[in-house]
């Protein structure tokens, strides 16, 4: 009942124009910091610190049984990314940390190529103190692990120099996971924010339309990327543009997206559900009704989907419904935060 | 091609339109601000703003605009279509009574920007030529707009443009191959070769060409500046992957052949994202400004030296003009503030912001 009286304003207000006051955005703000950010670092840092143990036992006692152990406790670690991966803000964005935490699309097998240099050579190399903050963000994350577990060119089971070299990229990743969930412990969203000159300026406010921004820009990331762009939804098919389509987790990331976004918008007291149903009871429901329909409809998708065993006009009218539910949603957010009074990048996402 | 009537029409306009000093003569110095703005997805306006922040004038456009045009003696101001554009429309400000509008020729696009010659006799458009990719240049007789000369702008996109003197064109070919039939999608992406072009406007010829070296043919070299010493600013953008490490501003020289990359600590250049909006030197050319919407700063060095001084956090800024005061910048930005920002003394002041309107990304000043 902490925040019993914000509601109490927020019910106060109902019928009234909304009106801006400090501490507005609290509620929804420190709730998907809590809920969504904080405690999807953690699982992710726990389940970074489990593949990378798992790893270690796998080049300890190299066979099938650890190998299998590790690649379980990667996809672990890959879907938990998931839950965070919508947020590129605050800790993440250190050291390129975020576009090393998953190199993807790697179109041109930049990881692979990267990877098969880094194991011909000296391995004494990845031991330099300063070796990770400037080694290329390929092989500094789930991409490269990917790559090490499931690629026919790496034999972690029969090469030692293989396994090593899977040991010290887990050992790198859980630094990286690691210190990415310590400070958001430590430390606020607001903390991410630069103070800007004039009057009126809110933190909490700036936060969370960054977060707001940084959401549609993922929720396209999700329809395009690695729904439409892989299946040749407009274009030509090519599966394996897919998401971590080695470890077979290209369907299962779009789910777990798409649980995270419920979580977002219901994070919080009041959450921003809570405010949008205040400023637009229709559309508030209408969208918490699309985002539970992505979640069922992705679900509903075959777990052989992105498999090659579906023709290219299956898989389009599979995912028609999908892509169209996804689509309503990133209408129904822009239109809520425009009416929430965010104001989402005029010029930052529409230059030239 | 316009009617005798319609000509002498529109001539008649033209000459009846007061001279800038003429027009603020009752408020003598008196500064004013071109931009295009917007209230939503449906409400375009181009406007003028005094040095209060206040609109001082405005006309409704059709559709959004990208960046204003203002004649250097009379009262008259443009605003260039979007790219790709079909028009620039040209204004009173004494009578808000649209002049002309002036289109491309045939199979011809706009890019956004243009120029009116120191003499306000040309105006110079930058011009896509979609059948073939081709980056046109075209010098137009002011206010027929009637084209009388054509020359290759010696490169794909030619977006800005800017007068190093009388006889040379300083070009930003962006590299972008694009056709409007499929609106702004990049239809060269893995051949696109952007460079700056010096164009000797007597002849054609080119009297300097520099371009980023092969590893980033992806770097757009989008917008431009010149100083009073002729030093070309350029702000970049890359089209290639968020996550790589490239320079975002470079300067160049006519008498220079490689782009000389201005150094940008890491931690900015990462909020960069990729992205310089507007490019702008103040008015003592000492200071290089460059605006970046997709992080919400402005970047500022100081040019002779090459020091990076900082920057001015704005949330969506794209507009940049100097003011008549030495290192002092005007700011407007997508979310409405109009900022005054002088990165020597470290000072910054809100001017006004209009929460109800976004400005667009460019913003010249016109001196009364």
């Amino acid at each position: 009942m902490k925040h019993f009286p914000k509601l109490i304003a927020l019910a106060i207000s109902a019928s009234a124009p909304m009106l801006t006051f400090a501490g507005q955005w609290e509620g929804p703000l420190n709730g998907i910091v809590t809920n969504v950010v904080k405690q999807g670092y953690e699982s992710y840092s726990k389940s970074s610190k489990t593949l990378q143990q798992n790893t270690k036992a796998l080049c300890a006692s190299p066979s099938k049984e650890t190998l299998h152990d590790a690649q379980d406790a990667f996809q672990t670690n890959a879907l938990d990314w998931q839950q965070v991966q919508w947020l590129n803000f605050g800790p993440v964005t250190y050291f390129m940390r975020y576009y090393a935490f998953e190199y993807w699309p790697d179109k041109k097998g930049v990881t692979q190529r990267q990877l098969r240099a880094l194991a011909q050579g000296d391995p004494a190399v990845m031991d330099a103190p300063k070796f990770w903050t400037s080694a290329s963000i390929a092989v500094r994350g789930l991409t490269a692990i990917e790559s090490l577990l499931y690629h026919p060119d790496f034999e972690p089971i029969q090469s030692a120099e293989h396994c090593r070299l899977l040991e010290k990229v887990t050992a790198h990743h859980l630094e990286s996971a690691d210190a990415v969930a310590k400070q958001w412990q430590n430390g606020t969203a607001q903390d991410w924010v630069f103070d800007e000159e004039g009057t009126g300026f809110d933190p909490e406010k700036v936060a969370l339309e960054l977060f707001l921004q940084q959401w549609i820009e993922h929720m396209s990331a999700v329809k395009d990327a690695k729904l439409e762009t892989p299946i040749g939804y407009n274009s030509r098919e090519n599966l394996k543009l897919a998401e971590f389509y080695r470890s077979d987790l290209s369907l299962r990331a779009i789910q777990k997206n798409l649980q995270s976004y419920r979580e977002i918008y219901h994070a919080g007291s009041p959450s921003l559900y809570e405010i949008a149903k205040q400023k637009n009871p229709e559309l508030a429901e209408q969208f918490e009704v699309q985002l539970t329909q992505n979640i069922k409809l992705a679900l509903q998708l075959p777990s052989d989907f992105f498999h090659a065993n579906h023709t290219q006009e299956e898989r389009i009218a599979l995912a028609k419904p999908l892509v169209k539910s996804i689509s309503n949603s990133q209408s129904y957010l822009a239109s809520m935060v425009t009416q929430l009074g965010f104001q989402i990048g005029f010029n930052s996402r529409d230059g030239d | 091609m316009l009617s005798r009537r319609s000509f002498l029409a529109m001539s008649g306009a033209v000459i009846t339109a007061p001279s800038w000093a003429t027009l603020t003569q009752q408020d003598a110095g008196k500064k004013l601000y071109a931009s295009a703005y917007s209230l939503n997805k449906q409400e375009h306006f181009f406007g003028l703003f005094d040095e209060k922040g206040d609109i001082a004038w405005n006309v409704q456009l059709l559709d959004r605009a990208h960046a204003p045009v203002v004649h250097p003696s009379q009262s008259i101001v443009g605003i260039v279509a979007r790219r790709p554009g079909f028009f620039i429309d040209f204004f009173n400000v004494s009578t808000h009574q649209r002049i002309t509008r002036i289109e491309p020729i045939k199979e011809h696009h706009f890019y956004g920007h243009a120029l009116f010659t120191t003499d306000g006799k040309h105006l110079i458009t930058q011009e896509n030529h979609y059948p073939s990719g081709q980056g046109k240049i075209f010098v137009r007789d002011w206010p027929s707009g009637q084209v009388i000369q054509s020359f290759n702008s010696n490169g794909i996109g030619p977006h800005e443009s800017v007068l190093l003197n009388d006889q040379v064109l300083v070009i930003a070919n962006g590299g972008l191959m694009t056709h409007p039939d499929e609106d702004r999608k990049i239809l060269n992406l893995d051949t696109m070769k952007p460079n700056v072009t010096y164009l000797n406007l007597k002849d054609g010829s080119i009297l300097n060409q520099s371009a980023n070296s092969d590893d980033l043919h992806q770097l757009s070299i989008r917008h431009l500046d010149v100083n009073q010493q002729g030093i070309v600013a350029l702000g970049f953008q890359y089209q290639g992957e968020m996550w790589d490490q490239v320079p975002l501003v470079a300067l160049s020289r006519l008498d220079q052949l490689e782009l000389e990359y201005l150094p940008i600590p890491e931690e900015v250049r990462v909020r960069f994202k990729q992205y310089c909006g507007s490019v702008c030197f103040d008015s003592s050319g000492e200071i290089l400004a460059i605006s970046t919407p997709r992080g919400g700063l402005v970047a500022y060095w100081h040019v002779s030296s090459k020091t990076f001084l900082g920057v001015e956090n704005c949330r969506d800024v794209c507009g940049l003009v100097a003011t008549d005061n030495a290192h002092e910048f005007l700011l407007t930005s997508g979310i409405g503030s109009q900022l005054k920002s002088n990165p020597v003394q470290n000072v910054s002041k809100e001017l006004k912001k209009h929460t109800t309107l976004h400005w667009d990304n460019h913003l010249r000043q016109i001196n009364t």
